[in-house]
């Protein structure tokens, strides 16, 4: 029997290589630790401003008929509040201690990619920044969160604003695509010996499960990000109904992304509660094969149901119906979760830490959200409370309630392991519950402000019964939820200085993370201890009494995949959405919108035929390219590859030359709806086409210079696989616009 | 005529689907007397749900009158029945194999498995093409046609994941990306009929109504052509996806089931652990 090599320790690491002093070090890290804890301080900082955002929303709310601030700047306000909160607050919070634990828990040195994962970090903050940007321009988005059309259109946006929001959605869903890359990559192929699937710590398999949708749930966005930022710049209307351009599908696609999302920001938490509540119950988690299995059930259904959030457009009865009974689907394996939490604190001996107390209050309130979330489920109701307070306070319960008091666990549980000193227990509890509070006292009013019938999004209200009076009870909530968090700030600064020490494992944990230094050195482990059950640690402690041993067939449950071959088929999967997305935008604007140049007319499929078998012939020369260097014949690679990207450019000037024809016809982007969206597709196919020949051309470069000579030819395998990819698509590509298109 | 009436009335008693059908119940008798409970059970409902589709109102509905009707027989026919068969299987059959041996050294076999993934969500996407939705629904010969390859296609996808042989089955994580990137085809699939504006099925638009069932179904029920083709659609989108996913629920029972394979080299973590330390 052979030990399967120790992928843990991935060789040729990069690290820094002249630190000179410590901005230089931060700046230019790869370490995982440190991108972490850059992402918890951005989350951190984006968190104020939004916060101080929504403080002064709630001061304008505070009594009816208010003029503290302008509608406009209300408007404003309420966007930048809800993108920052989601895209720059929640995602990299949780992202961040994914970073930190995902490679301590599986006993790894560091990420898969760890300069990919420096690239995500810098992408976040300057994406940021960018959003952040259009209040100096003079002009912030003010089309709420998810930007509806028409109101994004530049006929009643006409200011940058809205540009800025889509560069900065477009920068930020490129970094999120990577970080979730990355996470795939890091858990299928570095997982320390023993640690097999069915063993990895809950949280790992959360984050695993989260990485998979934000590959798949990112690129709709994009996809109609692209599209709409073409409509501002190129004049085209995809999303214009006024000249004929879908609304509605700025809808579709926007939630085809925003219903995973919710998943995306809600599965780390469940992850985090599921490390803190065994630990502080002393118990093992219960139910561990529930837990992880329903977190794969709701990342499916959550693909699925998007349209709940719909109702109000008008999909027809059939449509509601359906979509209403399997929103209501999703309640059961969530309601699985939490009976299994409740049931490992029963009969534990429960430690009343500050964690603790907000892994409970996590339980309590994400409940109130989650029950609430299942009454918008049935259409007559969500009728009614859509686009009221009803549904802010909703989201708030899942938001707050749920991911941010789970995040709050988890910060109170692993910032010993991170700082190597503990926050303070004292100031920990007057921060729960200040927080616990505040929150309830603000978002509980707000169901019933809702039912009575006031709206979201609007800077004022008129003095009827009871408004005023809820929204001064909301705002004081508010008020005091900001004090809360100076109590937070105030405690990780008192801490950072004057916190007890950790130690290596101050809450007794039980898996790997805790098995080392606090803070970890920059190698993570001088040594991982053997993993043979779910709780390494109990068993290292507790040789007398063990846990049973988690075995199976380790290579067929719990492969270890080469992580250039993962990483790039999960970036390759993503891609493939981003796609069908643009594919099935073509397929919709041929169906619905006639009128104007179409493909029967304009196209000529003949000489595309014949650029076509050039593309397809260069993955076959690639493939002999790739035989020639596994037989170690270095000439004919290069021979090879470098008719691979002749064939590759002979595409890319028959395109250009496609191109050139249709605009002499008078057929250009924005001329009509077919013209756009077979611009975009092609467009973007030929982009991909280009980066791949970039990515050939340094492989001949490499070839040539006899880097593959040390047998180390990953690099090869991977970008074929890419350049495989992008034939793949075009096959697709040209049976949508050339064959089935004229048909439609 | 009343929905109790259509419902008493409308069998359809084609006379080479009931001879099928009684040639499955005459093999079916023959068989499970063999069966253990635990298979028994699922080839009875398999075959109780083939003469749904078949014989049953739906069937009637299907050929010509309803979309909804036949996108329900389709889901029957390719993604219920032949998973039921399939796990009726007497499973002695693999007892005799050379493959049978569980090696530690798994390796996916990508070709069989890509080529069942296609036949089943392929099958579904041909036989939704305009041209060869209509032809099915109009000649009786391309009808039987497309029952028997989407039975054939269905044992087909369902194989590597619940086939006889325990040794030929994907692996449990395999088997969860296999169903849930079928479920994403025939989300899709689904989408793009339930929004299309386009007939994709025209001869469901415009019935030949033989039985004079049509002001029954038009005004009784509301089923106008393009509310049923969304709940054809729809099906295609919803339900059958959660087909699919009692499917993935199976391999993760499967996965956290077997906890302990019998005779299989299990990893010594110990030394495993040594080596990680260098």
């Amino acid at each position: 029997m052979n030990t399967p090599v120790s992928n843990a320790i991935p060789s040729g690491q990069p690290s820094v290589a002249r630190e000179t002093g410590w901005l230089y070090g931060w700046i230019t890290t790869v370490d995982h630790k440190r991108i972490g804890i850059l992402y918890l301080l951005a989350a951190l900082f984006f968190f104020c401003v939004a916060g101080t955002l929504a403080l002064i929303m709630r001061l304008q709310l505070a009594v009816p008929n208010n003029t503290l601030v302008s509608p406009l700047a209300y408007n404003q306000m309420f966007t930048m509040h809800g993108t920052t909160m989601i895209f720059l607050v929640a995602m990299p919070m949780l992202i961040g201690f994914a970073n930190y634990l995902v490679p301590l828990m599986i006993g790894a040195r560091d990420m898969a990619f760890p300069r990919l994962n420096s690239m995500s970090i810098w992408m976040l903050i300057f994406g940021g920044i960018l959003l952040y940007f259009s209040y100096v321009a003079g002009d912030p988005p003010a089309t709420g969160w998810f930007n509806y059309a028409p109101l994004n259109q530049p006929a009643f946006s006409s200011g940058p604003g809205v540009d800025y929001w889509i560069a900065a959605i477009l920068i930020l869903g490129a970094s999120s695509v990577a970080t979730g890359v990355n996470i795939i990559a890091t858990v299928l192929s570095l997982r320390a010996p023993g640690m097999t699937m069915r063993k990895l710590p809950l949280f790992v398999w959360m984050m695993f499960i989260t990485a998979f949708l934000i590959i798949f749930a990112l690129p709709p966005l994009n996809a109609a990000s692209v599209m709409l930022l073409m409509d501002r710049q190129l004049s085209t209307y995809f999303f214009g109904p006024m000249r004929g351009g879908s609304a509605t599908l700025w809808q579709h696609f926007f939630w085809t992304f925003g219903h995973p999302e919710v998943y995306i920001l809600a599965l780390p938490a469940f992850g985090m509660i599921s490390e803190v509540l065994p630990v502080f119950s002393r118990k093992p988690i219960f139910g561990y094969e529930f837990v992880a299995s329903s977190g794969v059930l709701i990342a499916l259904l959550s693909f699925g149901v998007w349209a709940h959030h719909m109702f109000a457009v008008g999909l027809g009865h059939a449509a509601e119906t359906f979509f209403g009974a399997s929103s209501m689907l999703i309640a059961i394996p969530t309601g699985v979760k939490i009976f299994n939490w409740i049931a490992t604190m029963w009969g534990g001996s429960l430690r009343f830490t500050t964690s603790m107390l907000f892994a409970i209050a996590f339980l309590i309130n994400f409940t109130i959200g989650g029950l609430s979330g299942v009454t918008f489920a049935a259409v007559p109701t969500d009728w009614q409370t859509t686009d009221s307070y009803y549904l802010v306070a909703h989201l708030h319960y899942v938001l707050i309630g749920g991911s941010l008091f789970g995040t709050f666990a988890g910060l109170y549980y692993w910032f010993p392991k991170m700082s190597g000193r503990m926050l303070s227990e004292r100031l920990g509890k007057w921060h729960f519950w200040l927080t616990v509070i505040s929150f309830n006292v603000a978002f509980f009013v707000q169901h019933i402000l809702g039912l009575i019938g006031m709206p979201r999004r609007v800077y004022t209200y008129p003095d009827l019964p009871y408004m005023g009076t809820m929204n001064m009870i909301s705002t004081v909530g508010a008020v005091l939820m900001g004090v809360s968090v100076l109590v937070l700030l105030w405690n990780i600064g008192w801490s950072l200085r004057n916190g007890r020490r950790a130690g290596d494992n101050p809450w007794k944990g039980w898996t790997l993370e805790w098995a080392t230094t606090s803070p970890p050195a920059e190698h993570n482990f001088e040594r991982v201890p053997p993993v043979r059950s779910r709780r390494p640690l109990w068993d290292l402690a507790h040789p007398e009494s063990p846990d049973p041993p988690i075995s199976g067939v380790v290579r067929q449950d719990s492969p270890y995949l080469e992580r250039n071959f993962t990483g790039m088929w999960s970036f390759i999967l993503s891609e493939a959405t981003l796609f069908i997305m643009l594919i099935s935008a073509f397929i919709y604007y041929g169906v619905y919108r006639r009128g104007g140049p179409n493909p029967a007319g304009s196209l000529n499929r003949s000489t595309t035929e014949l650029f076509t078998v050039f593309l397809l012939a260069s993955s076959f020369t690639f493939w002999r390219a790739e035989k020639n260097l596994h037989r170690g014949n270095p000439k004919g690679f290069s021979a090879w590859l470098s008719l691979t990207i002749l064939l590759g450019l002979v595409f890319i000037v028959g395109q250009g030359h496609e191109y050139l024809d249709l605009w002499r016809h008078g057929v250009s982007i924005n001329t009509s709806l077919f013209a756009s969206s077979f611009f975009t597709l092609t467009g973007l196919h030929g982009l991909h086409v280009c980066v791949g020949l970039i990515g050939l051309l340094i492989l001949l470069w490499l070839g040539l210079a006899g880097d593959f000579k040390t047998g180390r030819i990953e690099a090869v395998r991977t970008l074929g696989l890419y350049w495989h990819f992008v034939d793949v698509v075009w096959i697709f590509v040209f049976t949508t616009i050339y064959l089935i298109g004229p048909r439609l | 005529m009343t929905t109790r009436q259509f419902l008493l009335s409308g069998w359809n008693w084609n006379p080479a689907v009931v001879a099928a059908c009684v040639l499955a119940i005459i093999g079916c008798l023959v068989i499970i007397p063999s069966l253990t409970r635990q298979r028994a059970w699922p080839l009875a409902l398999g075959l109780m749900l083939f003469m749904v589709a078949m014989i049953s109102p739906v069937g009637t509905l299907a050929s010509g009158y309803l979309f909804s009707a036949h996108m329900l027989q389709h889901l029957l026919l390719l993604l219920v029945v032949p998973a039921l068969l399939l796990a009726g299987l007497p499973a002695q059959a693999a007892k005799n194999s050379k493959c049978d041996k569980l090696t530690n050294e798994y390796k996916l076999p990508v070709m069989e498995t890509t080529s069942a993934w296609v036949a089943g969500v392929g099958a579904m996407w041909f036989w939704h093409i305009p041209a060869f939705c209509n032809a099915a629904a109009a000649s009786g010969g391309i009808q039987g046609l497309q029952t028997i390859s989407l039975l054939v296609m269905g044992a087909i996808f369902w194989w590597p994941v619940i086939g006889p042989r325990e040794a030929q089955r994907l692996t449990p994580l395999s088997g969860v990306a296999y169903l849930s990137s079928a479920c994403m085809a025939c989300t899709l699939l689904g989408i793009f009929i339930t929004f299309s504006p386009v007939e994709v099925c025209s001869i469901y638009h415009h019935p030949v109504d033989r039985l004079g069932i049509l002001p029954l179904i038009r005004q009784g029920w509301g089923l106008t052509p393009v509310v049923d083709q969304q709940v054809g659609g729809l099906l295609m989108w919803v339900p059958a996806c959660l087909i699919y996913l009692i499917g993935i629920i199976g391999q993760l029972v499967r996965w956290y089931g077997n906890s302990q394979a019998e005779g299989v080299p299990t990893l010594t973590t110990a030394k495993a652990g040594n080596t990680a330390s260098s």
